[in-house]
């Protein structure tokens, strides 16, 4: 057993199960959406991204680019909260929740892919 | 058991001796076949490299490329062993990813912490209402604190609670931030790293040359000499060298471009490769390293990989110029040989060798004075190493009396047998230093008339010139230096002749690349006789001064002189170009030599130029007159002053320009006017 594949694992892992919690329920219901479920879904994701530097095979480059996206949806996600939250004159309606689901839905798919990426190179590396 | 040891013929022992050759008769030869020749019968209708026969000849590499893109090594390529070289292009971007990976994992971990915590943390309204601040101003928060920015305490003032965990976060964050720049910073002082980012950015820029370039292997004094004067005309070059301090000077001394250098040995082909041996823009290979043999290996690499480049390697061996010369045909220049043949020709002809040094030494060099060494008596040679063996060689051919001084001479055999001669005609060689009276006395200075100091110690030959001086100041003094910084010295001394070994190479190097018909004049003109020489530095001297200033070709084709090619070959220009061209004339205007050096400016004024050679067909003519008529496609190597290069570039350039010089009459250069008098000529 090697502790960095199971902390690579874990994180990739962590990275997507975070994301489909927030991302679960009513995408127009803020209570079906807890804040902190967000962020910790984008701390998580910025950590799996930076365990993923620094690997020049192809399919590391893939990696890399699957979290660059999560990273940026999440973000972005954020982002939309923060204004509907603080800026926007009608607050955290129906309109801004769903951009906010819908947002962190095109990052569970990178994470899902991230995961799948997982999953093969486990899969390739019983076979050899 | 062994065979009994059985008596062989002389026949069975020369085979054994030569195991290629099979004893017995050979085959009947019904046909040889040549290297290249097609094979017998012609396989047709089948790709003979999938086929796997035995592919000859021309096709041969044609069919080994198509499997192998680099064709480097023989056998199969490629895998993960193959010895091609790891891939430089992006080793620091995943250097720098890889070691930051821990310090920006804490760095998020204590970020994530903090704001969770200041978020979560109780405060309270100025009212005494319970309010948490939330995430984003938790954030908010963490942000200006950790960056020690401090912005003070929003929304509200913070409660005790809130003011502990911001405690706690501070000390956190800027041990976080401490650590990732710290290692950043460590990270761009590493030295393996700024060796791959220099790496990177030399390949990078030699890849991205797109003019003709040098590539000059070992940039010492001699390749600092001929990169600086090389820069001067304008050109690139690429300079490779060992010692990280000649390279560090491409950076500290001034040039007009920006020459990449790299610090790295020469003799690894590798390292020649990334230095731009492949690139197709590479112009020639000059191995000008102190080391022979690294000089070779570079000659060797260059000939191999390269065959078709020219190389102009440095020596001071023999046996190594020989080695050199195996390899294709590089130019292989040998200080001390040149310094003995330079001598010869002051001997045998001392005008050619003052317009052959004039010219050799570039532009800016000052006229050399005229004098000649003595073509008749006694000379001196003091110290006999690899430079005396020359210089006494050449004496000798030329019929003079040598006398040798040396504290360690060869043997009388080892003397005749290098200088090919028989035994008592060698000259006179004396035991001891030539600095002592006694020592010159037996030489007898007194009645010598030329006098080498060629030892391999700058202050011995100084010392030896000024001790010979004394005792005979009408000396003819010819003086070896070695090292460049004691120039100033040797200068102060007034020597009628000087060897700098570093100079001559970079002259010659610098000669044979910069104006390539200038060597094809500095070869030809010594036999042209000594009168033409002289006129020649006259006119060289009346029209441009006491300085040379350029030598550049002019190639007079319909690509390079295309204002000029109606001229001189009305066939080449289209019928109505000529029609308006020649619109007040009949007939043919002959140009000659004369009319084409004009000032565009008045034309019954002549340009500082010299013509010191016509090519045409391969024929060369030195010091063409005035009066030549000049053809298309003839090349004129000519010296003169910048400006003058840029009015006659005006001349081959510019229609109007050239009718003016040759004609005299002024022509319309805007299109507008042009067409107009178009119009009024009266065939149209």
């Amino acid at each position: 057993m090697n502790l960095e594949k199971v902390i690579f694992g874990f994180f990739v892992l962590l990275a997507a199960t975070m994301n489909l919690g927030f991302f679960i329920g009513d995408i127009a219901d803020a209570n079906l959406h807890s804040e902190y479920e967000l962020y910790a879904a984008v701390v998580v994701s910025l950590i799996t991204t930076v365990l993923k530097f620094g690997d020049r095979t192809q399919i590391g480059a893939v990696h890399l680019a699957t979290s660059l996206v999560a990273d940026l949806q999440l973000i972005a996600a954020t982002i939309v909260w923060v204004y509907a939250d603080y800026v926007s004159s009608s607050g955290l309606d129906a309109h801004a929740m769903s951009s906010i689901v819908s947002l962190s839905g095109g990052a569970l798919l990178a994470n899902l892919v991230s995961v799948v990426l997982l999953v093969i190179e486990t899969v390739s590396f019983h076979r050899r | 058991m062994h065979p009994p040891e059985r008596p062989r013929s002389d026949q069975a022992l020369w085979h054994e001796r030569h195991p290629g050759r099979r004893p017995g008769k050979s085959r009947p030869a019904t046909r040889i076949r040549k290297p290249g020749e097609p094979l017998d019968p012609q396989l047709t209708g089948q790709d003979p490299a999938a086929t796997n026969a035995l592919i000859t000849g021309e096709h041969r590499w044609a069919a080994v490329s198509r499997f192998r893109q680099a064709g480097d090594v023989p056998g199969p390529e490629g895998g993960p062993l193959s010895s091609r070289g790891a891939d430089t292009g992006s080793a620091p971007i995943f250097l720098i990813m890889r070691r930051m990976r821990t310090p920006l994992i804490v760095l998020i971990i204590i970020f994530a912490i903090t704001t969770f915590g200041l978020a979560l943390a109780p405060g309270e309204t100025p009212e005494g209402e319970p309010h948490r601040m939330g995430l984003f101003n938790a954030f908010y928060v963490m942000s200006y604190t950790a960056s020690t920015i401090g912005f003070g305490e929003i929304p509200f003032p913070f409660t005790p609670a809130q003011r502990m965990w911001m405690t706690v976060s501070i000390y956190l964050t800027v041990i976080g931030w401490a650590y990732a720049l710290g290692t950043l910073l460590s990270l761009l002082q590493d030295r393996g790293f700024r060796n791959a980012l220099d790496m990177r950015r030399f390949t990078r820029r030699v890849q991205r040359m797109r003019d003709p370039f040098l590539l000059i292997a070992g940039y010492g004094h001699t390749g600092q000499r001929l990169g600086r004067a090389w820069d001067h005309l304008g050109r690139n070059f690429v300079a490779v060298d060992i010692e990280p301090s000649q390279i560090e000077s491409l950076e500290v001394d001034q040039y007009f471009a920006d020459p990449p250098g790299l610090t790295a040995d020469a003799s690894n082909p590798f390292n020649l490769k990334l230095a731009g041996l492949k690139n197709p823009h590479c112009q020639a290979v000059l191995a000008m390293t102190d080391d022979d043999d690294v000089n070779l290996a570079i000659t060797m690499s260059a000939a191999l990989l390269r065959p078709d480049l020219p190389v102009i390697a440095r020596t001071i061996s023999a046996p190594v110029e020989d080695l050199m010369l195996a390899w294709g045909t590089p130019t292989v220049i040998n200080p001390f040989d040149r310094f003995g043949d330079h001598l010869r020709m002051a001997l045998r002809s001392p005008a050619s060798f003052r317009l052959y040094s004039w010219l050799e030494a570039g532009p800016g060099s000052e006229q050399p004075p005229p004098g000649s060494p003595p073509a008749k008596g006694l000379w001196v040679v003091c110290g006999y190493g690899r430079f005396g063996q020359e210089v006494v060689g050449d004496l000798l051919a030329e019929g003079l009396d040598v006398v040798v001084i040396e504290p360690d001479p060869p043997s009388d055999e080892f003397l005749a047998a290098e200088l090919d001669l028989p035994v008592r005609q060698l000259p006179q060689v004396i035991h001891g230093e030539g600095s002592e009276p006694e020592v010159l006395d037996e030489a007898r200075i007194e009645q010598a008339v030329g006098f080498v100091a060629g030892t391999d110690n700058d202050t011995t030959n100084l010392s030896l010139i000024a001790a010979a001086r004394r005792r005979n100041p009408d000396l003819y003094v010819a003086g070896r230096q070695n090292l460049p910084t004691n120039r100033s010295l040797f200068a102060a001394m007034h020597l009628d002749m000087l060897l700098v070994p570093a100079d001559i190479v970079a002259r010659e190097a610098y000669a044979r690349l910069s104006t390539p018909l200038l060597w094809r004049f500095l070869e030809e003109m010594p036999q042209r006789g000594e009168d033409e020489a002289i006129a020649l530095v006259h006119r060289i001297k009346d029209r441009c001064g006491q300085y040379l200033k350029d030598v550049w070709n002019v190639e007079l084709t319909a690509w390079q002189a295309p204002a000029l090619a109606g001229y001189l070959d009305p066939e080449s220009v289209s019928p109505r170009q000529r029609q308006r061209r020649h619109a007040g004339q009949t007939g043919r205007v002959a140009l000659t030599i004369g009319d084409l050096f004009r000032d565009p400016d008045d034309r019954d004024e002549r340009l500082p130029v010299v013509p010191l050679m016509l090519l045409r067909d391969g024929e060369a003519t030195i010091a063409p007159s005035d009066d030549t008529e000049l053809h298309l496609d003839d090349e004129l190597l000519v010296a003169g002053t910048r400006v003058a290069q840029r009015e006659l570039q005006t001349i081959l350039l510019s229609e109007g320009t050239a009718q003016y010089v040759v004609t005299g009459t002024r022509m319309p250069e805007s299109w507008v006017w042009r067409h107009l008098v178009g119009r009024r000529l009266p065939n149209t």
